[in-house]
Order: structure tokens, then sequence, then C-alpha cells
């Protein structure tokens, strides 16, 4: 996982990109095909290839005359790249993989996705199914990560509510302590931000201004404040993707997962086969494997850690049944993320967010 | 056979029928008192004794199956012969019904009216207790004048009958031409000894294949002889 | 009757709900394009309350919940333009709408039909009026969204409208049909009344039947008087002819009889008994006349009934030969051994047989006649057997017909003898046959019909 590369960019803000190792076109990797190769499957994805592989190797086990050509993007040049060749009729891709899920959202209602109905796909609850078009096949609680080493019992966070106690409470003792994204860098952490928000707009304002207040470090992805969390420069990460926070838990024992007890947000990943794909049917079998019982077991196993309808994995502390409850609250893929999308919803929402937490320096 | 006084009742309403009837009936020797009026005609049956009433249907006043009727309930025997010349076959039947022995349709032929009457006088006039005699498989009704031949009936001529039931009264007897002639015509008619013969011949072709035969007794005459006897 | 009615009853069915369905999928569409109107315009409405003047600057937060809105149709996609009152395109779907008249929603907001993206759309464009530093001005959201939940809607509501309609239909024929059927029961049982009614029977139908029908039983009571009245007419007028007939004849013989022949000059003599000869002639053949019409008719309004053919061709026999024929004719009658039980009427039958032997006696019989009863099979025989020359066999069908005579100098009319006969056999289903004389068997004319069951 530490070898992973990640960059999240936005565009006409070019100056706050942090520069990463890595290129901007991202990583591509070719998979030959262990047989006689019959097909080649090409997919584009926003999403880190070390989760991928496993899922990429057991599909290419089953299908073994298939090529893949896996390339990773950053979310946004994944959203550009497939705009553009949407609106020249053309695809490279077989298949997208990304985790902004409103970008796909948005594709999809620009008539970039063709339809797909299968066994397979009617598996797919509702709330992660756009117009048969995007389907979600991860299932990502938003946690919060501590360190152990520097959080007593009696200060770890079980709620949002428990966060502004605590912070309003110690405030010292947390402050530059707490990390979370750089929603104007990271795509995912606006998505979160923005969802947050719209859960409990009154408290999450509370929320912000504490965190504005203890001088909460802001990284652009996931792994940079995770590894600020390794690192023990901070104490708590806030609202990092669990599967990215199981990985790194398990590499460092001293983390610790919490999933929040008021409410938790839950991501989907979600995958479209462009209309103009040119193997639709590959990208179509390799969406069917992703959402196969087998698929989801491999996803769970090895990559993502964890599914809808089983136990959190061994560690993570969080309510017991989280969707029967009302806890998890998925982000569902439909027309609302297209407001999201919007762009002066969107600088408008970053805008507000700088002047909450972004105004202090950053160290 | 008719040396007794017969009375006979007509009943008929057209004269000129009327007229042709009571003469024959006369010619013969018989006494016809001929009435033209229903009512009158039942008046007089009423109370006078008749051998046999001659009775048209149709009359004015009252019609003959309401005299017959009436007659039939009051307990007369008298035979009755009834005259129609509807064409409702029905008259036939109701006439029967009501307890006519005969009935003619108009028009009819005058010896057949004058047959008829005859054998219904005759009939009157029998009355033998022991009514059926048997001999071979030859049965003789003599009430009803009936002759069978095993299932067959065979129809015989009044005198042939009356022949046959001398013959048969005593199966096996002999019986000379002189005694048959005596029998059979009486005194009053003239009739020879080949009249005999030709009845014994008529009536034993009747018979044949009877189990009974006529058998020629040349000289001497003639017997009746059952071949279940021999 | 029934499948006629029905089948009218589907087409009046099937052309309503044809227009039921047409109206329904009109409703349909209307309904659901209200219903999804709404949402559209609420979402717009939302839009453009967001439209606010801070600092001299147009700003603009997209509502979410106007998403949310548009959400409920799940499946459609979302096109939504922003147009400041500079008529820039402030954010969205640049393109969208970009040829309307935006001004003519200041009034009121437009609703369109429209193609965005290769797929039919349904646009909404509200105005709202801005303050803005340099003046007054309108700012507009249009708002367009795929009909796929509309027509989804439209379709189901039409399905579901379809369907009870169908069902409706279904509910409606049924009922019919039991309707149909339960009305005509009555004519079935009028129908079965007169198919089970026996041909001589003409009194009066007595069925019940609803009041719609009894005009037309009326009708049919009307006529069957009627030809009650006829056929009873028919045979008085018979009837009664035959006296007017009989009586004079009777009467003409009668005095025919009374001349004295002894009287009469040789010559005389010889016309009389010619003129003796026809009178007799005469009332032969009026009386086959009167009984063939009388024995035709007869079957117009008698009951047949089993009739012993034992009784009744002794009665015949007994009745056909005269008591005044020759002496030298040997005359017998066979009963059969069981009693022999046809269907037919007595008296008919009666005549028939009376003909035969009387043709037999007449033109056939020599020196001898038979009359048998026999059994063959399911068949009784009344045999008539004479030891005359008999009828060649080519004219067996011709003297069945009426008045055939056999030679051109046959004395008297054997005419209807026969045809009687065999119009009475036939009416009992049975038949007037000829047997051949041949070397053992003497000539046979016999009546054959069909035994019934229940002989004793």
């Amino acid at each position: 996982m530490t070898a992973r590369i990640r960059t999240l960019a936005l565009a006409g803000l070019a100056w706050l990109v942090p520069t990463l190792a890595g290129a901007l076109e991202g990583e591509s990797e070719t998979f030959p095909a262990t047989a006689k190769e019959t097909g080649h499957l090409v997919i584009h994805a926003a999403t880190d290839l070390e989760a991928m592989r496993p899922l990429l190797r057991d599909f290419q086990a089953r299908n073994p005359n298939i090529r893949i050509d896996y390339v990773d993007y950053v979310t946004n040049d994944l959203f550009r790249e497939a705009r553009d060749a949407c609106r020249a009729g053309t695809s490279e891709a077989d298949i997208l993989l990304s985790s902004s899920v409103d970008q796909l959202v948005r594709l999809a209602n620009d008539g970039c996705a063709q339809r797909h109905d299968s066994p397979e796909t009617r598996s797919v609850p509702d709330w992660a199914n756009w117009r048969d078009e995007i389907f979600g096949f991860t299932f990502e609680p938003v946690v919060f990560v501590y360190d152990r080493r520097w959080v007593p019992s009696e200060d770890v966070p079980r709620s949002h509510d428990a966060l502004l106690e605590l912070l309003r409470r110690k405030p010292d003792a947390y402050r530059a302590r707490i990390g979370t994204y750089d929603i104007q860098a990271s795509g995912i952490g606006y998505l979160l931000a923005f969802y947050d928000s719209r859960q409990a707009p009154t408290a999450n304002g509370r929320l912000l201004e504490a965190l504005s207040r203890v001088e909460t470090i802001v990284r652009c992805c996931n792994n940079e404040v995770l590894g600020e969390l390794a690192a023990g420069r901070i104490s708590i990460a806030y609202n990092v993707l669990g599967s990215y926070a199981y990985a790194a838990a398990l590499a460092n024992p001293d983390l610790r997962i919490v999933l929040p007890r008021d409410y938790a947000l839950i991501l989907s990943r979600g995958a479209l086969i462009p209309a103009a794909a040119a193997h639709p049917d590959l990208g179509k079998r390799f969406l069917n494997y992703l959402l196969s019982a087998r698929g989801r077991q491999v996803a769970k196993d090895a990559s993502f850690f964890f599914a809808e309808n089983a136990p959190l994995p061994v560690g993570v502390d969080g309510p017991e049944a989280l969707m029967d409850s009302g806890i998890g609250r998925p982000i569902r893929i439909g027309p609302a993320l297209l407001a999201a999308q919007d762009e002066i919803q969107r600088s408008t929402f970053i805008e507000d967010w700088r002047r909450h937490i972004g105004e202090h320096p950053q160290r | 056979m008719q040396s007794w006084h017969v009375r006979i009742l007509l009943v008929e309403d057209t004269h000129d029928v009327g007229e042709a009837i009571s003469r024959r009936f006369h010619q013969t020797g018989h006494t016809v008192d001929w009435e033209t009026d229903g009512v009158a005609a039942s008046e007089i049956l009423s109370f006078t004794e008749y051998d046999l009433v001659i009775l048209d249907v149709m009359l004015p006043g009252v019609d003959g199956f309401s005299i017959l009727r009436k007659l039939r309930q009051s307990g007369s025997g008298v035979p009755v012969l009834v005259l129609t010349a509807r064409s409702e076959v029905d008259d036939r039947v109701s006439a029967l019904d009501l307890g006519a022995d005969d009935y003619l349709v108009k028009p009819f032929d005058f010896r057949e009216l004058e047959a008829r009457a005859r054998v219904l006088l005759r009939r009157r006039s029998g009355g033998e207790p022991t009514n059926v005699i048997i001999c071979g498989d030859i049965s003789l009704d003599r009430t009803n004048r009936n002759v069978m031949v095993g299932k067959r009936e065979i129809q015989l001529k009044r005198r042939e009958i009356v022949l046959l039931e001398i013959l048969a009264s005593r199966p096996g007897k002999v019986f000379s031409k002189d005694e048959l002639l005596d029998q059979l015509f009486g005194f009053e008619e003239a009739a020879g000894e080949n009249a005999i013969e030709l009845y014994i011949g008529r009536l034993r072709k009747k018979l044949e294949g009877a189990r009974a035969r006529i058998v020629t007794l040349r000289g001497s005459g003639y017997q009746l002889v059952s071949d279940d006897a021999a | 009757m029934f499948s006629r009615l029905m089948r009218r009853v589907g087409v009046v069915l099937a052309l309503g709900a044809g227009t039921l369905i047409t109206a329904a999928w009109i409703y349909a569409r209307a309904a659901a394009d209200d219903a999804y109107d709404r949402l559209l315009l609420g979402a717009a409405f939302q839009m453009s309350e967001s439209l606010s003047v801070a600092d001299g600057n147009l700003r603009f937060v997209l509502p979410p919940s106007a998403f949310e809105l548009l959400g409920l149709a799940n499946d459609d996609r979302i096109f939504y333009r922003v147009i400041d009152p500079s008529g820039a395109t402030l954010t969205g779907y640049a393109d969208l709408a970009a040829k309307a008249d935006l001004s003519a929603s200041r009034a009121a907001p437009i609703f369109g039909d429209d193609a965005y993206l290769g797929a039919p759309v349904r646009t909404v464009t509200v105005s709202h009026a801005m303050s803005m530093p340099e003046g007054p001005g309108w700012a507009y959201v249009v708002v367009a969204q795929t009909v796929e939940a509309r027509h989804a809607l439209a379709s189901e509501l039409t399905v579901r409208a379809t369907m009870l309609v169908a069902l409706m239909s279904l509910l409606a024929v049924a009922g019919t049909a039991l309707a149909v059927r339960y009305s005509l029961r009555p004519v079935d049982d009028l129908a079965a009344a007169l198919r089970q009614r026996d041909p001589q029977d003409l009194t009066p139908l007595t069925v019940a039947v609803p009041n719609e029908l009894s005009p037309f039983v009326t009708s049919i009571n009307y006529f069957i008087i009627r030809l009650d009245e006829r056929i009873k007419l028919l045979q008085r007028y018979i009837a009664d002819s035959a006296h007017q007939i009989r009586t004079p004849l009777t009467a003409l013989s009668a005095q025919v009889s009374l001349i004295d022949e002894q009287r009469l000059a040789p010559e005389d003599r010889r016309h009389l008994k010619r003129v003796q000869s026809r009178t007799l002639e005469l009332a032969g053949f009026t009386n086959q006349l009167l009984n063939h019409a009388m024995v035709i008719h007869r079957f117009d309004s008698v009951q047949l009934v089993p009739v012993s053919l034992n009784d009744v061709a002794r009665m015949a026999f007994r009745n056909a030969v005269p008591i005044t024929v020759d002496p030298d004719m040997i005359v017998s009658f066979e009963a059969a051994d069981e009693d022999l039980m046809a269907m037919g009427d007595v008296l008919s039958l009666r005549e028939a047989v009376v003909n035969v032997i009387d043709n037999a006696l007449r033109h056939g019989a020599i020196a001898r006649l038979e009359v048998r009863v026999r059994q063959r099979e399911n068949f009784g025989r009344i045999e008539v057997i004479d030891d005359g020359p008999g009828i060649k066999e080519n004219d067996w069908p011709n003297v069945i017909s009426r008045f055939y005579s056999r030679s051109p100098d046959a004395r008297g009319s054997s005419g209807l003898g026969f045809a009687i006969a065999s119009e009475v056999a036939t009416v009992l289903r049975g038949q007037l046959g000829f047997r051949k004389r041949s070397e053992n068997e003497p000539f046979c004319v016999y009546l054959e019909l069909p035994l019934v069951g229940g002989q004793p």
C-alpha cells in the first residue's frame, strides 16, 4: 500500500497540486493473457492498482484468454479524458472505475454510458445503481482513525458529537494533532465534506469551527493523512475511507479504527461502461465479475475489507448493524450527485470550507 | 232352419234404401218393421221384441248410436247390424264398442246384407251347451261358427259348417246321403244327392291338410275319420 | 343465436375497451406529464430562488434538494442551465435550450418538449427578476429532464387501466353470456316443448315463457289452432261428403236390386246386369276413394299406439271376405304364434289389409286365399296369398301408385287398393311388398311393419 501513488488535482488550481511521484496521466500496467489471447480489456480507473490487483488476477484466472490493460488516473483526469472521448464519440476504455461517483453520474447524465442488465447487476442495491449504467461495486464506510499511543481510551471519539466535545474539552491536547482531507485537492474529500454538511448542517458547522480552532492539519488525500498518523505527527485522522484505514491499521497495530455511531457515510466506488466502448462485452464481463459473489469475496478479503452484508472487519470499533440501524448513510448514486458536480456549487462550497478551516497556516 | 217366424226392425231414413231392404227381407218371408225416425224406433224397441235390428247411424231425431246405447243399457241382447254412410272410420269402432254385432258400410251389396243378417239370426238361434267340437286338429266353435284346422282359421259356408257339424258330432259314424240331405236342407228345399256330393267335395278341399279326413264309403255314405285315432 | 349475440356483444365490448384504453392512455400521459411537470417546476423554482445578489455580484448556490426532487424520477437524466441578466450562462449546460426565447417565461413558467444530447426531454423555463447594481434584470433557469419516468408512469397507468378494462370486459362478457343464456333458456324450453310434442298434438302450447316471448307463443298457438281447425274442417268435409255420396249410391243400388229380372226382356236383363255391375263398381271405387282420403287424414290427427298384428289381420280378414264369396273358394286365416305388436293405427292398418285382401279376391285368387301373420326378424308381416297368376314383377312399382290398372280391360278399378295399403305402410315406417309366384310358393302380397318391444 505504501508503494501506492495517488495524485488528486483540481483543474485551474495547479498551484495547489502537491507534486508527488508518478505521472498525472496515471500508471499503466498490462496483464498479458495467460492463454491464447482472444480479447483485450481496457480498464481506465481512478482506483489504486494495488487494491485492484487481486481482483484483476482472479478475473484473469477465470478468463485466461483476455489481456488486460489497466490505466490508473487521478479522478479529475479520468473524468476529463472520458468526457472528451464521449464528446468525440469514442472511448479507449471498455470500463471506467472511479471513487468519484459524482463524476460518473455526470458522465452518465451526459449520455456517455451504456446500460447493462445481468443477473449480477440485479443484485446491486438500489442506492448503488443508477439507470443500470453506473454500479457501485464497493462498500466503504468513512471512519475515524486514531493512534492509541496518543489517544487515551477515554478520549476515543465514537461519534461526531464526541469528537466535537473532545476538541472543546481538550483543545490544547489535540492542537495540530487532527488530520483530514484537503477538499480543495481531493475529489473524494470534497464529496465527503459536501455530504457531511448535508447530514447535520449546524453540527457540522460547529465541528468545522472546532477543527479550525485546533488547527487541524489538512492533507491532499487518504494516504497522506494516514501517513501523518502513522508517523505520529497527528493523533486522529478524521473522515478517512475505511478501506485505506484498514490497510494502514493492518500495517500499524497502533492505529485503531472507529466507525462513528451517530452516522457514517458510505461510499461505493462506481463502474461504468462507456457508450462508445470498443469491447463493451468484455467491460460487462469484468463488471459482472466485480459484482459477482466471487468478485465481492475477493474484494472483501484482499482489497476493500468492508462489505455491505458482512460483519465489520476484526478490530474495527463500530455499531453492530451498520445499515439496519440507519447509521450507515450510503452516498446514493443518482442525479442528486449532479448538485455536487456543479461548478459554482463546488467553488462556493470549497470557498466556505476554506474560510472555516484553511485560513490558518499549514505546517 | 228358417222355419220360425222372424221379426226384423229396420231403422233407415233414406226411403229408397229402406224400401229395398224391407222388400228383400219380405221376399224371404221375414216380417220387417220399418222406421225412419230415431225417436220412434227407440220407443218401439222399448216394448217390442225383435230377432234382428238393422240400424242406420245417421238418423233424424236420435242417431243410431244413441239408440244402440240405450238398447244395450236396457239389457237387450238382440243382434244389431249397423249401417253407416260416414267415412269416419271411428263410427264403426264405436258401433262395435257400443254393442253392435256387425256393421256394413254403405253402399253395400244387398246379398251381403242378407248373408250377414242370416249369420246373426242363426247365431241367435244356436246355443248348444257344448260349443266346441274337436276331431283330429279340426275344431268347430258352434257359437261363433268358427272352424280351425290347426292354427288356421278356415272360412266355411253356412251349409258347409252344418255338414261338418253333423259329421264331426259323431266321428267315425257313417252318414248316408239321405240322412245328410234331411239334416242339411230340411224338407222345404228340394235338393238332390248331387248337392251332397258338391258340399262334401268343397268341405274336403277346405279341410285339406287337416289331421282328419272325410272318407267316402261307396254305396253307403260318408264318415269323418281322425288321423289321431288311427 | 347465442353465438351471434355473443359475437355482437364482443364487438361492442372490444370497441368500448379500445376506446377506454385509448382514453386511459391519453389520460395517463396527461397525468404523468402533470405529475412530473410539478417536480420539474418545483426544482426550477428552487434553483431560481437560490439566485441572489450579494455585494453587487450574482450569487448562486445550487440547492441539492432541487436535484433530490428531480431524483424522484430516479432514472431520468437532468440538465439545467442558469442564465444571468446579461444573458451569459452562469452554470450548467451552456447549450441547453439555446434557441429558446427566454423572455417569454417572464409572465409564467414555460414548459416545452425538446431533445437534448440525443434524448427527448421536457423542459421548463422560469424567470427571476434580479436587482443588479447596473439596474434590474432578468435571470433565467432552464431545467430539462428526460421523459423515461413519465413514459414509465404513463405506460404503467395504461397497463393497469388496460388490465382493469380487460377484467371488466371479461366480466362483462361472462355476465352477458350468463344473461343471454339465462334469457334464451325459455326459448330452448319452448324449442324442446315443440320438439317433444307429438306431431298430431294440436292443442295450444302451455309452456311458461317470459313476457317478451309470449307474443311468439301466442302466434305459434294461433297457428296451431288454425291448423287444427283446418284439419277438423277437412275431416268433417270428407265425412260429410262421404255421407252425401254414399247415401244416393246406396239408394241407387237398392233400387236397382229391386228390379225384377224375371219380368224383363232378355235384352233389358242384359242391361240390368250391366247396371248392377257398374253400380257395384262405383260403390267399391267410392269406398276406396273415401277410405283413402280418410286414412291419409287420420294420420294428421291420430296418435300411434302399439297394435296387435294378429288382431288387425283377423279383423281385416273377417271384414274383407264377404259371406257371399264363391263357395268354391278356400279362404283361411292363420295368426302368428306370438302376438306381434307394431306401432300403428288400428283402423288405417285394417283398411290397408282389407284393401289387399279385397284386391286378391277380386283379381287374384282362383280357388284359394290365405291370410297369415308371420314374424321376420324385427318385422311383422301380414301376408295375403292367393293361387292366382300374381302380378308381374315389373308391375310392382306401378300397382302401388294411384289409379293404375294392371290390364287395359281390367274389370273395375284396382286403382287405390294397393296405394292405400302402401301409403299406410310407409307412414308406419314399413312397406308393402310382393313375393313372386314360384313352383313351391304361390303369389303373395305382404304388409311389413317394424315390431316394437314388449311382446307378451
